[in-house]
């Protein structure tokens, strides 16, 4: 599965499609909001699920090398946010489902999909 | 306060004994000076110190010195009533004068011998052409200094070569949020650029990213400087304050100072240096209260021979 | 679906006993209390990561019962007293918040 296979999954809508959108996998999830709890996490080839909609979130995602960001909770993100992910070349979606809702999609799509 | 430091050649850095040297009298003194005839009369003299704010007034005529007033003179005038009698009675006649093509290093070692604030100068054809304090050459020096440290600072920068190599120093500021991260994502990049394996840039930017957010959370500011060779990424992390407490205890997950607001940008979770250690080959840190906080950190790109993780 | 068997069929850890076992519909998965506070039902189960007394006061006004802390984050004294007080239920688990929202769902489903 590739993070442009979660746009239908969730509705989604795409506020940066980066270079790698259709090529990098997708095997793991990170659904937090707190920076530092991303900063932490043993995982690779991951999505970060968050409601933060911020530059530091954009920027952890592109040291922590996430494959893309989904913003939930309809969060639609500032104008600078979005210019800062292009330039980090970092795909960010949008839903309008909640975390725990947006989790539960893209678990049953990782299921389904064909594992990388 | 207006005494100037030790500047012998043999107890100060090269760049300080070069700057001494190599720059003129002429480049540091006051042009023009405010000067008094030798028949203006004291009162006059007090007007111009007052006025002016200047505590010492060559006596000269068309160029030619002839002495040196001071506020000790002014004094001793004001003392005995003497403040209508000429300034030619009252005045210094034997002054001590210097020369514009003189280095600055000439004028140190005399304001050091004599305890006067200045001394007029004279050209090469003895006119009296400026006047220099302590306080201009305190002004020049720090200027030159600031100069050569920006010189030295942009020599670092430039060298940016082909190669993986690099040498740069980023600065922080307290809280400043939107550039918090812009050196780590900087050198991130320059990483892939130059392809290193995905795995180790992540270890490399989380510990500079953890390690520059602290900066930004914690400290006043300070500098994080990388030194990139092909055989590892050395990050050396300087702030100015307020240093920790207790470093042990900052080192344990969870442990945090930080206060709701930081909290609220989903930083200050207490992760941030055991995270940064957990992550690097090489981790030192050294705080000192009051004085600030010193962290470098150190990932190897080449496989080590001796692999100093296996035996933690 | 009651707390107390969401938290046996999820293999959580029961931190706080003193807690009213209320019925379960859905969760809230969040680690921002400002946002807890304005979306969560009071019928969700709360996943976070967010091990701080001021989670408790929180969880109060949106009325929630139950706290899942994920990766096994450590639980302050101050907040343990304020849940007892509060007869909210705190669980622990190893998961993170993701694989707990799965484990949440699973645990409605069965």
């Amino acid at each position: 599965m590739t993070f442009a296979d979660l746009i239908p999954t969730l509705h989604a809508t795409v506020f940066v499609s980066g270079s790698e959108m259709e090529t990098r996998p997708v095997q793991h999830v990170i659904a937090s909001d707190l920076m530092s709890d991303v900063l932490v996490a043993h995982l690779d080839d991951f999505v970060l699920v968050t409601s933060l909609a911020s530059d530091q979130m954009i920027r952890t995602a592109d040291l922590v090398g996430a494959t893309g960001v989904i913003l939930v909770n309809d969060k639609h993100p500032p104008a600078g946010l979005t210019r800062l992910a292009k330039d980090l070349d970092i795909p960010l979606l949008g839903t309008a489902l909640t975390k725990f809702a947006a989790c539960l999609a893209i678990g049953k799509a990782l299921e389904k999909g064909t594992p990388v | 306060m207006n005494r100037l430091p030790d500047l012998s050649p043999d107890k100060s850095p090269l760049t300080l004994v070069e700057v001494i040297y190599s720059t003129t009298i002429r480049e540091v003194m006051s042009t023009d000076p405010i000067t008094v005839e030798r028949n203006t009369p004291m009162s006059t003299v007090q007007q111009l110190m007052r006025d002016q704010g200047i505590s010492g007034l060559p006596v000269a005529e068309q160029g030619r010195l002839f002495g040196i007033v001071s506020v000790q003179d002014l004094i001793e005038a004001l003392q005995q009533g003497k403040l209508n009698v000429a300034v030619s009675n009252c005045m210094t006649e034997r002054v001590v004068t210097l020369e514009e093509d003189m280095p600055l290093s000439m004028a140190i070692s005399t304001f050091s011998k004599y305890r006067f604030g200045r001394f007029p100068v004279l050209n090469a054809a003895q006119r009296l052409t400026g006047i220099i304090s302590v306080r201009d050459i305190n002004v020049t020096l720090v200027n030159r200094l600031l100069q050569q440290v920006s010189k030295f600072e942009s020599m670092f920068d430039s060298e940016v070569t082909p190669g993986i190599e690099l040498n740069r120093v980023f600065h922080t500021r307290q809280h400043d949020f939107e550039n918090g991260g812009k050196a780590s994502t900087t050198i991130k990049k320059h990483l892939v650029d130059h392809h290193v394996d995905r795995s180790l840039v992540k270890r490399v930017a989380i510990a500079s990213y953890e390690l520059e957010m602290n900066q930004v959370v914690h400290s006043i500011g300070g500098t994080i400087s990388y030194r990139i060779t092909p055989e590892a990424v050395e990050i050396l992390v300087q702030d100015r304050g307020p240093g920790i407490e207790n470093v042990d205890q900052a080192l344990t997950e969870g442990f945090t100072t930080a206060n709701e607001w930081i909290k609220s940008l989903g930083f200050g979770a207490g992760l941030g240096l055991p995270n940064a250690k957990r992550v690097s080959d090489i981790f030192f840190i050294h705080s000192e209260p009051g004085v600030g906080t010193t962290v470098k950190a150190v990932v190897y790109l080449q496989p080590k021979k001796e692999e100093k993780h296996e035996t933690e | 679906m009651k707390l107390s068997e969401m938290a046996t069929h999820a293999n959580w850890a029961s931190l706080q006993p003193e807690f009213v076992d209320s019925e379960v519909e859905a969760a809230y998965t969040s680690d921002l209390l400002s946002d807890v506070m304005a979306n969560a039902h009071d019928a969700d189960v709360l996943i976070t990561i967010q091990a701080h007394n001021n989670t408790i006061a929180v969880a109060s006004l949106a009325g929630i019962k139950g706290i899942v802390i994920c990766n096994d984050r450590s639980i302050p004294e101050d907040m343990l007293a304020s849940a007892a007080k509060e007869k909210i239920a705190i669980f622990r688990t190893s998961q993170n918040q993701f694989q707990t929202s799965q484990t949440v769902a699973n645990a409605l489903d069965a």
